[in-house]
């Protein structure tokens, strides 16, 4: 019975986000408790779930009653499992952060939990059509979101957001086309074994060779992957801070997941071996992306661009982790999923929190906020060397197994990019700590709270005007949530018995033939 | 009782007492303890006393068998002699406490019934060995050092491979596997236990350390690391290897030409340790039982007048203050007890019939002589034919043996007139001194007793006979040809002391070799260390704005005109957002990419 967890994680949210629309005609401040009411609703199933998953594996429930293949599945397995953890722990994270930080408006919320339905429904789906349904109203919600605040500059970004983003989707939804026309199904498992019989004919493999192309270049797109990524660093930069946390640590998270689990439940291994370009496209995309997003985000000078080319390369470690296919790999490339989703999102939430005191938004302006905001500089320091990859913390773990992976593949090019990616991400967390600490003191006179940051141009317009993305205060929640945010991160560096229980099944299950 | 004690455990309690009590009680204690292991290990049973665990590994703590029953017997035995020599030689007892720990931790290793115990003591003896060394301060910490050094690569060789063995045979145990197997072990262990024997060419440290310390700090020395060396050459290649017989055949022949060479009166005595050692690591490598019953006879006999020599020589630079042998003479008249001791000692060492020497050395010639035949020169009939090269080897030994010994007395206790009148030996030193050459003396009469104290005791009964007329013969001939080759060759060697050893060559290129090493080390991090510096501020300056960067590098580029956009942006700036259409054309590319790797 268990397995109605499954179709409730994705209902809940949905439903939920229609009461904020209907309840604006009663109040204009009620979204922020139906989403709490929801997100806790959705953190206790997650638990339920990975509970289940971790005691007795793989959870399937049959939407409907329909009988896979014809029916949409449900699945909740170890891949899934820790995505739905991760997506249910950050949503209620954040709206802990969005309770004096804002958003307020009703439709804010609505938007906000449909999000999360969608984010839930690409995760558990166990059919692929249904999955860029999902993916879509994701979509759309993640627009919305971005220009929350309605300034200028992110209505552009959502824009270029929806326009590259549907045609991500559309790129995909081709690809599904293109496996529908040759195999007549939809469903996961049941295209794998389908997509087999064809692929290992000679001959007649090109239009599944053409739906993978599609579907990877499409979920890439969406996971911003380098050089699809070009969305992401103004969508990150232009959204409210608190969607920003949102989305850094969700929505290319999920995408992500879902080209892996594209890659690895419907194509499987076996396409690898029977096209080893594919895999070896797909390994040199990812590699490019860990050094490109990597140099770009060295350097930037707003922090909020930093993170985001940031996690340009650290989605590339993700995708090449899954496209070297071994266990190890996997298992590194599940964990830093999570772990990214959860460093960055709070290293998005510091700096949210130092722009919102300190009206930092540049490296410089970081110059010695280590001594007047030192807890939160604490836990960006933290953040920071967790996303270097420095034990004990999840961001070690998960570079730990996917340089295992490529040092057992002996993928070499990979594995050294992946030990240069260390480096890489030491130069621009070593940036911003180096301006927290050590800044000359003379450099650190820096604005006052809601004092314009003038960047030339409209002198007349920015002048006057107060960053329309900045939090509106800062509360003690706010606070907390980097503070638990870095203590979880460094104690979940010690969980690799738990990820290996959690996913062991799933690796058996992928690599066992 | 005596079973759950094993040998090191006192003799380290008392190496404990002997740092903290007054000297007189720590040399007590110090004796008593190593007089107490001479006489326990006669008594414990064979087999295995105390297994455990040790590091998480199944390890033998505590094994006694004819073998280490023999090391533990004479490491206990010189042990007290060597106590009682350093109480009279004005010993310190922190000195004696090193030293008592030096014999603890060798006892540990010879009664050790597994490879990780042994190599965990070998460690812990050169420790304290160089520990023993420093102490004396001066000349002896720089030799110390070198040492130390020595005996670290030694030893991490033999953990290496001891590790190797482990995974070979997944176990650490003696009796798991006949010696060290596998295509790796046995190569590094007789290396890194050669560091600890002096196989030519990693010998330099012993006549580089052992003349340097106090002279109570040598006796202990000479005993115990090389000996060490040998029984664990033992358990490595239980049934010996050619290579191995070879290399110990070179050594006598090395050690004893060097040490014809040499006018330092204990570095003259360490070569000797070589040269000697040699014939014991001639006698494990032979491939038969009686060759091994009698490099550990040989072992055994070696301690006694091997210790009898570095304290009679001690006693003449106790009472003189020198140590270079053409700077003294004559001094039998006045040193009568020492030079008795030393004779005794020489003719032991020599092999003169009816002295210790003479019967282990004649077992294992006589097994060069039998059982070895790869590199036989001459043939059968001719006269002196049809021997082994290794027979030949251990013959010239025995002559520069000879012939180093006259030279040592000749010069220290003849050659002139007493120029100097010291006292002679102290009670205390004259004591053991005369205990010891009595024993050389009693084991060389009564060769039967000594045969008891051996491993396969009914073989070397039944095989060897010590006193027979060709024996007798071969010791004489060794004997005269060594005094008839001292006499006429007394002025050359004299001329001839300029020749070095390696070590010449070896300490510099060592010193300025790790000096090389260090510095490219560090000069390495600091080539890594400026890139990465230079990286990050590069870094800065382009993140501080990109834009005016991108406009200043395509300025620069021959041939472009850099062009700020006229509207919106700032002079001297290149707008470097990627604008929608570009995106989409990046995608459009992208797809195409991958389509045409896919598809063509």
């Amino acid at each position: 019975m268990t397995d109605i967890v499954l179709p409730l994680l994705i209902a809940v949210p949905i439903v939920a986000a229609v009461a904020p629309l209907l309840l604006s005609l009663w109040s204009t401040e009620t979204g922020w408790p139906v989403a709490t009411v929801a997100a806790l609703i959705e953190t206790g199933l997650a638990a339920v779930l990975l509970r289940s998953v971790y005691l007795d594996g793989r959870l399937v429930h049959e939407v409907g009653g329909y009988p896979a293949p014809y029916g949409i599945e449900l699945v909740g397995d170890g891949l899934s499992a820790p995505i739905v953890a991760l997506v249910a722990v950050v949503s209620l994270g954040v709206l802990a952060f969005a309770r004096s930080a804002g958003p307020r408006r009703n439709s804010f919320y609505s938007a906000y939990l449909l999000c999360v339905g969608g984010l839930m429904g690409i995760s558990i789906t166990g059919d692929l059509f249904n999955m860029f349904v999902f993916l879509e109203i994701t979509g759309i919600a993640t627009y919305a979101l971005v220009a929350a605040d309605r300034s200028g500059e992110s209505a552009i970004a959502a824009l270029k957001y929806l326009l590259l983003g549907t045609t991500g989707a559309s790129l995909f939804l081709i690809g599904v086309g293109y496996a529908l026309i040759s195999t007549g199904t939809l469903n996961m498992v049941d295209l794998s074994v389908r997509l087999a019989e064809i692929y290992t004919t000679p001959g007649g493999s090109r239009v599944v060779l053409a739906s993978f192309g599609f579907i990877a270049v499409g979920l890439g797109l969406k996971a911003a992957i380098f050089p699809l990524h070009t969305w992401q660093p103004d969508a990150y930069t232009y959204a409210p801070d608190t969607v920003t946390v949102f989305i850094a640590a969700l929505a290319s998270t999920v995408y992500a997941y879902a080209l892996g689990r594209v890659v690895l439940t419907v194509f499987t291994v076996d396409f690898f071996d029977a096209v080893p370009l594919a895999q070896d496209g797909l390994l040199a995309l990812a590699t490019v992306s860990i050094l490109a997003g990597s140099a770009l985000a060295a350097v930037q000078s707003e922090v909020k661009r930093m993170f985001a080319y940031s996690s340009v390369a650290q989605f590339g470690l993700v995708v090449a982790a899954f496209a070297l296919a071994t266990p190890d790999s996997v298992l590194g490339g599940v964990i830093h999923l999570v772990g990214h989703g959860l460093m960055k999102g709070g290293l998005f939430a510091a700096a949210a929190i130092l722009a919102a005191r300190h009206g930092a938004r540049t490296v410089d302006d970081y110059a010695r906020l280590g001594y007047r905001s030192p807890v939160v500089a604490a836990a960006l320091g933290v953040l920071g060397f967790a996303l270097v990859g420095v034990p004990p913390s999840i961001g070690f773990l998960g570079k730990w197994y996917v340089a295992l992976g490529a040092v057992r593949a002996e993928a070499w090019p990979v594995a050294v990019v992946v030990f240069l990616s260390t480096l890489f991400t030491l130069v621009y967390v070593a940036r911003l700590l180096e301006r927290l600490y050590f800044a000359d003191p003379g450099t650190a006179a820096t604005p006052a709270p809601g004092e314009a940051v003038t960047d030339g141009g409209d002198e007349d317009e920015t002048a006057d005007r107060v960053d329309s993305r900045v939090p509106d205060s800062v509360s003690v929640g706010m606070v907390a949530v980097v503070v638990l945010t870095a203590l979880v991160v460094v104690a979940l560096g010690f969980a690799t018995s738990g990820f290996e229980t959690l996913l062991d099944p799933v690796l058996t299950e992928v690599f066992s033939q | 009782m005596i079973e759950s004690i094993p040998p090191f455990v006192p003799v380290l309690i008392a190496a404990v007492i002997a740092a903290v009590a007054p000297r007189k009680v720590g040399h007590a204690v110090g004796f008593l303890a190593t007089a107490g292991v001479a006489v326990g290990v006669l008594l414990v049973p064979e087999g295995t006393l105390i297994a455990g665990q040790l590091f998480g590994f199944e390890t033998v703590l505590y094994a006694v068998d004819d073998f280490s029953r023999l090391m533990g017997l004479i490491f206990g035995l010189i042990g007290a002699a060597a106590v009682l020599y350093s109480y009279s030689s004005e010993a310190d007892g922190k000195q004696t406490a090193a030293a008592l720990g030096y014999v603890g931790t060798s006892l540990g290793a010879v009664f050790a019934g597994d490879w990780l115990t042994l190599v965990f003591f070998w460690e812990l003896m050169a420790v304290t060995s160089t520990l023993l060394v420093w102490y004396y301060g001066g000349r002896a910490v720089r030799t110390g050092f070198r040492y130390a050094l020595a005996h670290g690569i030694g030893g991490t060789l033999v953990l290496g491979a001891v590790v190797w063995q482990y995974v070979e045979v997944g176990s650490f145990l003696f009796g798991a596997a006949t010696g060290v197997v596998g295509p790796v072990a046995p190569i590094l262990m007789a290396v890194g236990i050669g560091v600890n024997v002096g196989f030519i060419g990693l010998h330099t440290w012993l006549p580089d350390t052992y003349p340097s310390p106090h002279i109570a700090a040598s006796v202990f020395l000479c005993v115990y690391t090389t000996k060490t060396g040998v029984y664990a050459m033992f358990r490595a290649f239980p049934e010996g290897n050619l290579w191995i017989a070879y290399m110990g055949g070179a050594m006598a022949v090395f050690g004893a030409s060097m040490a014809l060479l040499q006018e330092d009166m204990r570095r003259l005595l360490s070569y000797h340790i070589i040269s000697q050692v040699g014939y014991m690591v001639a006698g494990v490598g032979i491939m038969s039982d009686l060759a091994t019953a009698g490099a550990f006879g040989h072992v055994f006999n070696h301690i006694l007048y091997k210790a009898l020599l570095f304290m009679s020589i001690g006693v003449v630079i106790y009472r003189t203050g020198i140590e270079d042998i053409t700077e003294v003479g004559g001094l039998w008249k006045v040193m009568p007890v020492t030079f008795i001791s030393y004779l005794f000692g020489a003719a032991a060492i020599s092999g003169v019939p009816g002295f210790n020497g003479f019967v282990s050395k004649g077992i294992v010639i006589a097994e060069a002589h039998y059982s070895m035949d790869t590199f036989v020169i001459g043939s059968k009939s001719m006269f002196l034919g049809g021997e082994d090269l290794l027979w030949w080897m251990l013959i010239i030994g025995g002559v520069g043996t000879f012939m180093s010994f006259i030279k040592l007395g000749y010069y220290v206790f003849f050659h002139g007139p007493a120029s100097i009148d010291p006292d002679d030996a102290k009670i205390g030193q004259a004591a053991p001194m005369l205990a010891v050459g009595s024993l050389c003396l009693a084991f060389g009469l009564l060769p039967g007793v000594l045969f008891e104290l051996l491993p396969y005791t009914d073989v070397v009964t039944a095989e060897y006979t010590t006193y027979t007329t060709p024996h007798v013969i071969e010791g004489v001939v060794l004997g005269v040809a060594g005094f008839v080759g001292f006499f006429a060759l007394k002025n050359v060697l004299s001329r001839l002391t300029w020749i070095p050893d390696v070590d010449r060559v070896l300490n510099p290129a060592v010193f300025y070799g790790g000096r090389a090493l260090v510095v490219a080390v560090t000069e390495t991090w600091a080539a890594v260390d400026r890139v990465a510096v230079a990286a990050a501020s590069g870094a800065l300056r382009v993140g501080s704005d990109p834009q005016h960067f991108a406009y200043t590098t395509a300025k620069r580029l021959p041939g472009i005109e850099a062009d700020t956009r006229p509207n919106g942006g700032r002079p001297e700036t290149i707008d470097l957002q990627v604008s929608m259409g570009t995106s989409v054309f990046l995608i459009v590319m992208t797809l195409l990419g991958a389509l045409a790797v896919l598809l063509l």
